[in-house]
């Protein structure tokens, strides 16, 4: 496989990863606009554990993910009480906090970056995508998946029936963070540095809308979105900003014409389960 | 009558929106098995009665203890645990999802936690709670929409399946607001037959009703409200002729 | 020497305010969170930075700098927001959002991602008493974003237009059936928030002569922190909110290292949100908390 394929694929596979850590907690009714501040802890947090501790790399990106999450669930205790904008905002708040932290920490570089010792390449990539994947679908089959539906749609009826509605915004943050964490660490790995800057509202707002390009309304639709937003710049073999500006575009004119974006249940539905045609 | 056999007793409850009082100092009781119908004109309360139960609101004064517990501080995803279940005046599913999946929220009660959310609902194709929904459906009569997604399917067929929902919980009582709302002379029947089963079962009924014909054959008490205040309460024939009830609905002329 | 900083805070200050009343008046009247704003206050300053260079004299500049701002925010309004009739709350957000994205890369692809100097006619027009420097863009916005903010106010409370704002900003059905044309008043919300942060552009590229095409992000996202802090719906909360985060900019530069900027505005954003979420100026002065 040529190196430029390879590269592509190891994007797509980050992208994929990004785009479920920004599923969950939209499938559950938020908007995680600091997203990309827990793909710098994890990257972070991944790359000081391999270089200053000597721990592999795996082991190294799993702690990372899970302290994440820890420390995802700590901040979702405050953040969660607001809502709607308030928590966007919120969140927004908290991912240029953690860009701004990181900056200031010597350490780890400070605003001169971070280089990551141990490698990863395009198989472990392409595995934790995988990974993330099958969690996810797992996830939404199993009795998480419907209160998390249920939540979003009715929250009130949800409450009613029994759903502990906090609880489980509680949980779809704190796993998006740690996910998030892992795409984080994946690329700090691959591309062996890192620096705060490159872990901005932009990218937090990039990784949102290809999310909500794709759809949000089934777990199909991150994946569409991630592979627009990686393959189109592809196949359009046109220089950067271009590539940006066709994606924005793309982007406006989705949501005049199709909000819910372009994977959505209904076709989906007809398409995989034998459902007999209502009387 | 023995005190176990009271499962719902509300006693001077009171709840105001700002300067609003809605609901002040009520008190009435539910006997266990009883079929009640709480009933007053627009803006007397009733709704906010049910969401008092279940927890929706707050009350700012008085209790509420269910089967001698009480439950008043409970928070509100919790009491469907201490056996309340409610329905929707206007149909509250969740209109994206199948009936069966609709039934399996039914569950929650009994799938609360860790382990309850990750009970391989919809992962396995065969598994005991698809099985325990598609059998709640078809005790309804509701086989046939087991799999069919809520949102394109009839009115009427949409109520019953929000109260095989509700049944699913297998609660102590059920708060129907407003069940024969929107349904035509046949379909209540069918309405009122499918809740003589569920009441059959032990289940306790506590409904908001306008149909007086439906609670004249249905219910065996009635308790009146009118701004937020218990003005009768008794039989449905004694509450009919009841004077501050003639008075509450037809205004000063009294027949 | 703490003087002289608390000026350079408000002049920096009175610049975020001007974003900030965009922001709420947006927020207000339309529940609206508007992340094209930051774009717009980014083109403001680029448009005056290129008019300057092609030898324009400084009023063509500015007035074909808040010219550019709005009409984009007119485009803007047809594009993202007319359409979203019945659609679900978050898709205009996200379609601004594609906006600042689309505007960032415009400029990047035209003119690259340097910093760019700004040949202003200002530079060295300094104002000095008691000791104390203040440019002469410095005094201007100063100046200008209270005035404008006050004619806000006078436009909101005393005029048809502004009666008709708020009246949508209570509730645009109701506005609909008392005979508001909602659909031409609409517009104008745009139009109105694009000039205050095309302004704010402007200003910020006259009084610190540097422009870059990521200054919005930068720079105007602060303005959200503004708004907040102040109260969000409130324009004279956008000025109060402005002038704090400005103060506390230029003091935590001075006190904590430039690097703590950041912690420090987006720490004070974080806090009221989690502390007293209505801001300072508590309630909103348009609509009724939608949010």
């Amino acid at each position: 496989m040529g190196g430029y394929v390879q590269g592509v694929l190891v994007l797509l596979a980050i992208n994929v990863i990004s785009a479920y850590a920004a599923y969950l907690p939209i499938a559950a009714g938020q908007l995680n606009l600091g997203i990309a501040g827990f793909m710098a802890i994890g990257a972070y947090l991944s790359a000081y554990l391999t270089n200053e501790l000597g721990v592999a790399v795996l082991p190294a990106i799993l702690a990372a993910s899970g302290l994440t999450g820890l420390l995802a669930l700590v901040i979702a205790v405050p953040v969660l009480r607001t809502s709607g904008i308030y928590l966007a905002l919120a969140t927004f708040a908290v991912g240029q906090i953690v860009e701004a932290t990181i900056l200031n920490l010597r350490i780890v570089g400070g605003a001169a970056g971070y280089p990551v010792s141990h490698y990863v390449g395009l198989p472990m990539i392409a595995g934790c995508a995988f990974g993330v994947f099958v969690l996810v679908f797992v996830l939404f089959r199993m009795r998480f998946g419907l209160c998390i539906t249920a939540l979003h749609d009715d929250a009130a009826v949800a409450d009613l029936l029994g759903v502990n509605v906090r609880a489980y915004q509680t949980a779809a943050f704190a796993l998006g963070s740690a996910i998030a964490a892992v795409a984080g660490a994946l690329y700090a790995h691959h591309f062996s540095y890192i620096e705060a800057q490159s872990f901005n509202v932009l990218l937090s707002i990039y990784i949102v809308l290809y999310v909500l390009l794709g759809g949000t309304q089934t777990i199909w639709g991150p994946l569409a979105g991630a592979a627009m937003f990686t393959l189109l710049p592809e196949l359009l073999r046109v220089g950067a900003e271009w590539r940006y500006v066709a994606f924005a575009v793309i982007l406006i004119a989705t949501m005049a014409a199709r909000p819910q974006g372009l994977v959505t249940a209904a076709p989906l539905r007809r398409l995989f389960a034998a459902r007999r045609a209502a009387p | 009558m023995t005190e176990s056999g009271t499962l719902l007793s509300i006693e001077g409850l009171s709840k105001h929106f700002g300067g609003l009082t809605v609901i002040e100092d009520l008190s009435f009781t539910v006997r266990r098995g009883a079929r009640m119908a709480l009933i007053g004109p627009n803006g007397a309360g009733k709704t906010t009665v049910f969401n008092l139960i279940t927890g929706a609101y707050t009350a700012d004064r008085g209790r509420i203890l269910l089967d001698g517990g009480d439950i008043t501080a409970v928070p509100s995803h919790r009491r469907v645990r201490h056996g309340v279940a409610r329905s929707f005046q206007n149909i509250r599913l969740m209109a994206q999802l199948s009936a069966l999946e609709n039934v399996i929220l039914g569950q929650q009660g009994g799938a609360h936690g860790l382990l309850g959310a990750l009970q391989p609902v919809n992962l396995l194709p065969r598994n005991r709670w698809r099985a325990a929904a598609r059998d709640a459906l078809a005790a309804a009569g509701l086989a046939d929409y087991a799999d069919l997604t809520v949102a394109g399917l009839p009115y009427g067929i949409q109520k019953r399946i929000e109260l095989a929902r509700a049944v699913m919980a297998a609660p102590k009582l059920m708060l129907l607001d407003e069940p024969a709302a929107g349904l035509n002379p046949t379909e209540t029947r069918a309405l009122e037959r499918q809740l003589a089963v569920i009441a059959e079962t032990g289940v306790t009924l506590l409904l908001v009703e306008h149909d007086m014909q439906l609670i004249g054959s249905f219910c065996d008490r009635v308790v009146v409200l009118n701004f937020g205040r218990k003005i009768a309460e008794g039989t449905p024939t004694s509450v009919r002729q009841d004077a501050a009830v003639r008075e509450a609905y037809l205004g000063t002329q009294a027949e | 020497m703490l003087l002289q900083q608390l000026i350079n805070g408000f002049a920096l200050g009175s610049i975020y305010a001007l974003v900030a009343v965009a922001f709420t008046l947006s927020i207000g009247v339309l529940n609206f969170l508007n992340f094209s704003l930051p774009a717009i206050f980014m083109v403001g300053g680029v448009a005056t930075w290129a008019l300057l260079k092609a030898g324009a004299a400084w009023p063509l500049a500015v007035l074909g700098a808040l010219g550019a701002g709005a009409v984009l925010s007119l485009v803007i309004e047809r594009v993202t927001w007319r359409r979203m009739r019945g659609a679900p709350l978050f898709v205009p957000l996200v379609s601004s959002m594609a906006f600042l994205i689309l505007l960032e890369n415009l400029v990047l692809v035209q003119w690259g991602s340097d910093l760019q100097q700004v040949p202003s006619p200002f530079a060295e027009v300094n104002l000095r008493f008691f000791g104390l420097i203040v440019s002469l863009p410095q005094l201007v916005g100063l100046a200008l974003s209270i005035a404008m903010v006050f004619g806000l106010d006078r436009l909101l409370r005393r005029t048809r237009i502004g009666r008709a704002l708020r009246s949508i900003a209570e509730s645009s059905d109701t506005a609909l059936i008392l005979g508001v044309d909602v659909a031409s008043v609409v517009p104008a919300v745009f139009v109105i928030s694009g000039l205050f942060t095309a302004l704010g552009g402007v200003l910020f590229a006259l009084t610190y002569r540097q422009v870059h095409p990521f200054m919005g992000q930068e720079v105007a996202l602060k303005g959200i922190s503004a708004m907040v802090v102040g109260g969000m719906g409130n324009v004279w909360g956008a000025i109060l909110g402005g002038l704090l985060i400005g103060v506390a900019e230029v003091l935590s530069i001075r006190f904590l290292g430039a690097d703590m900027v950041d912690i420090a505005v987006y720490g004070m954003l974080l806090a009221i949100l989690f502390v007293r979420p209505t801001g300072l100026l508590g309630g909103l002065a348009l609509g009724k908390g939608r949010v």
